[in-house]
């Protein structure tokens, strides 16, 4: 045994070849909450990695003439006045690789989870280039949420980034999540990046996509609310690289940043340290670049590329439900729509608390599949047409018949939106509930047993009308035999179903 | 108006100096000195000191090094050292500092400017430990 070990540290030091070469060093003038003023390093790169005398990495981030800040990616608390810090040469990158998926690391692609080290085959600089626009095709392809307010009304395609919006305690998270167990057999890779969020959510969040078999498909990046603001900076960047090394294998990728809001406090934060002079609410001129490098990232590449795509639902908290703020206003003004979820909603028990009228989406329409464009195509309108009717109807009681229809089925239109958490529908299930809705199927069903109503005809037509769910498999929308198969099946549902 | 850093009260005492004599210079030094209790930065004065004297290494090709060794190194090993230094930083002189460090074990260390040049036999172990662990 012991001549065993010996043999192989024996091969090991064999395969070991001594580089000598003119290194570049410096020296730690001053180091204060994660940042380090560093002087020498002549040579130094925007975004280099830098090491310190105890292994910590750090990152150039401020190059001046006589010195460089650098932010400290760890403990700092060993780092002292006077340390040498020697200039790698390479910009900030992770580990990439299939190995990644399962698995929960931190900003800097380390493992946090527990299950041992992850080896990984390359590595990517976090800072890249969006892909260029010769590279890009348009959005067309649709990413299945799962959730029938989106997925109806707000369609988000392959390659879009779409904001997810709203004050805390409202949903998005749990929106978020899921996008992500609806994309089981959906050929999807999942990166969850959380910024600044408690341990404790995190590992309720991991359990419940183990629970639902997503973590099988999904990598979580994490920068707790215990890492420094450093950590939180580069958290999304280190996202979207993981997310890229599996574009370019050709997969379609759905990326999550949870949330926004917190990565440009941490920077903010970082900036202040840095002595960068502040902006409006104290965030510095560059936060928009922040944001729009990162969101430019995720797109949908053409087939000479590989062929595929990130998905970005980036996730924004307001105060007070003010969308004007300065972040939110920049992250709108980047994404291609948003999901505008709301309080009031939230507790009137409308959930997902989707505020249809100001959520949209700009490029997801025509990654819709025909068939859900077809039914849900007025149901947008519809509920428009509704919440201003409703208002209106509250003033009298003397309401014509067409008056009273619209607010009925808008009654149950609202109620055929709300959908419980954890539980995704698939699209072909949506597009019978719908067809049922705008048909008028559903008119004469109380709002109350409307749930039921939608459960029983989904297990009914999916035993009755298998040409119709056949059609929309395969060709994305039904024929008129199909059609004919799905009104019977209604039909008879809501016979067997009012008795 | 920007900040003076001391590289740039440097430069400016070298051309204010330049090509004077003695009694002249003596004026120009006192009158940096009273530029820097102006500026408040009379406790900068060791910084414009180090840049003034990269400024006239500059000028005239010299290149400083420190030495470190674990063993007292023979005037032809200083001079040979001093000779690859010259060649590799295009000098004209080397104005070289040796120390020695037993803990190095052997090899050398070459410091110049902001740039090391480590052979010593402690640094070869360093990244063999390195090695070791990361290759597991």
């Amino acid at each position: 045994m012991s001549n065993h070990i010996v043999e192989s540290l024996k091969k090991q030091i064999e395969d070991f070849k001594i580089e000598t070469k003119a290194e570049k060093v410096g020296k730690v003038l001053e180091v204060f909450d994660g940042i380090a003023k560093v002087s020498g390093l002549s040579d130094l790169k925007a975004s280099e990695m830098v090491t310190f005398p105890n292994g910590e990495v750090g990152v150039a981030l401020n190059l001046e003439e006589d010195s460089a800040g650098i932010i400290i990616l760890g403990d700092y608390s060993k780092i002292k006045e006077g340390d040498v810090v020697k200039a790698t040469g390479r910009i900030l990158e992770v580990g990439v690789g299939d190995s990644l998926i399962g698995r929960v690391v931190n900003a800097i692609g380390e493992p946090i989870d527990g299950k041992g080290s992850i080896k990984t085959d390359k590595t990517y600089p976090i800072e890249r280039v969006a892909s260029g626009v010769m590279s890009r095709l348009s959005v067309d392809q649709p990413v299945a949420t799962g959730i029938k307010a989106i997925d109806a009304i707000i369609p988000v395609g392959r390659g879009q980034r779409e904001l997810i919006i709203g004050d805390r305690q409202t949903g998005k998270t749990a929106l978020a999540i899921d996008a992500i167990l609806n994309q089981k057999g959906q050929n999807m890779i999942c990166v969850y990046v959380s910024i600044g969020q408690k341990d404790s959510k995190l590992r309720k969040l991991q359990v419940r996509l183990e629970e639902g078999g997503a973590m099988e498909y999904t990598v979580i990046v994490s920068a707790g609310a215990s890492d420094s603001s450093a950590l939180s900076y580069i958290a999304p960047y280190t996202g979207v690289s993981i997310a890229e090394y599996f574009m370019d294998q050709g997969k379609d990728v759905l990326i999550i940043y949870d949330d926004l809001s917190k990565h440009a406090v941490a920077y903010r934060e970082i900036s202040l340290l840095l002595r960068r002079p502040p902006g409006r609410e104290a965030y510095p001129g560059d936060v928009f670049y922040l944001h729009s490098r990162l969101l430019e990232r995720a797109c949908r590449r053409n087939e000479k590329y590989g062929g595929g795509s990130i998905t970005a639902f980036p996730i924004i908290e307001t105060q007070a439900g003010d969308i004007s703020a300065y972040i939110p206003t920049n992250v709108i003004s980047i994404t291609d729509g948003q999901i505008f979820l709301e309080t009031d909603l939230f507790y009137k028990g409308i959930r997902p608390a989707v505020n249809v009228g100001s959520s949209v989406s700009r490029v997801g329409s025509s990654a819709q599949i025909k068939a859900m464009k077809k039914v849900a195509g007025t149901l947008k309108l519809d509920l428009a047409q509704y919440r201003e009717l409703e208002a209106f109807a509250q003033f009298g009681s003397d309401l014509d018949e067409s008056t009273k229809r619209q607010l009925e089925r808008g009654k149950r239109s609202v109620e055929v939106l709300k959908q419980p958490q954890y539980s995704p529908v698939k699209t072909e299930h949506q597009v019978v509930v719908f067809y049922a809705l705008v048909k008028g199927f559903m008119d004469d069903i109380a709002v109350d047993k409307i749930k039921d109503f939608e459960k029983g005809l989904i297990d009914y037509s999916e035993r009755q009308a298998k040409t119709f769910y056949k059609e929309i498999a395969e060709s994305k929308m039904w024929t008129e035999k199909g059609e004919g198969e799905l009104v019977k099946a209604i039909t008879d549902f809501k016979a067997s179903f009012q008795k | 108006m920007a900040k003076i850093s001391p590289k740039i009260i440097a430069e400016a005492i070298y051309r204010a100096g330049e090509g004077k004599h003695k009694a002249e210079l003596d004026v120009v030094l006192k009158n940096a000195v009273k530029l820097l209790v102006s500026k408040k930065m009379l406790s900068s004065s060791d910084l414009v000191l180090q840049s003034l004297q990269d400024i006239i290494d500059k000028k005239n090709k010299v290149v400083r090094a420190k030495i470190s060794s674990a063993k007292h190194l023979k005037k032809e090993d200083k001079d040979q050292l001093e000779e690859e230094i010259k060649k590799k930083y295009h000098a004209e002189s080397v104005e070289s500092v040796f120390f020695e460090n037993e803990e190095l074990l052997g090899g050398v260390r070459i410091e110049v400017k902001d740039e090391v040049i480590d052979t010593t036999y402690r640094n070869r172990l360093n990244q063999l430990e390195k090695f070791l662990i990361t290759s597991k």
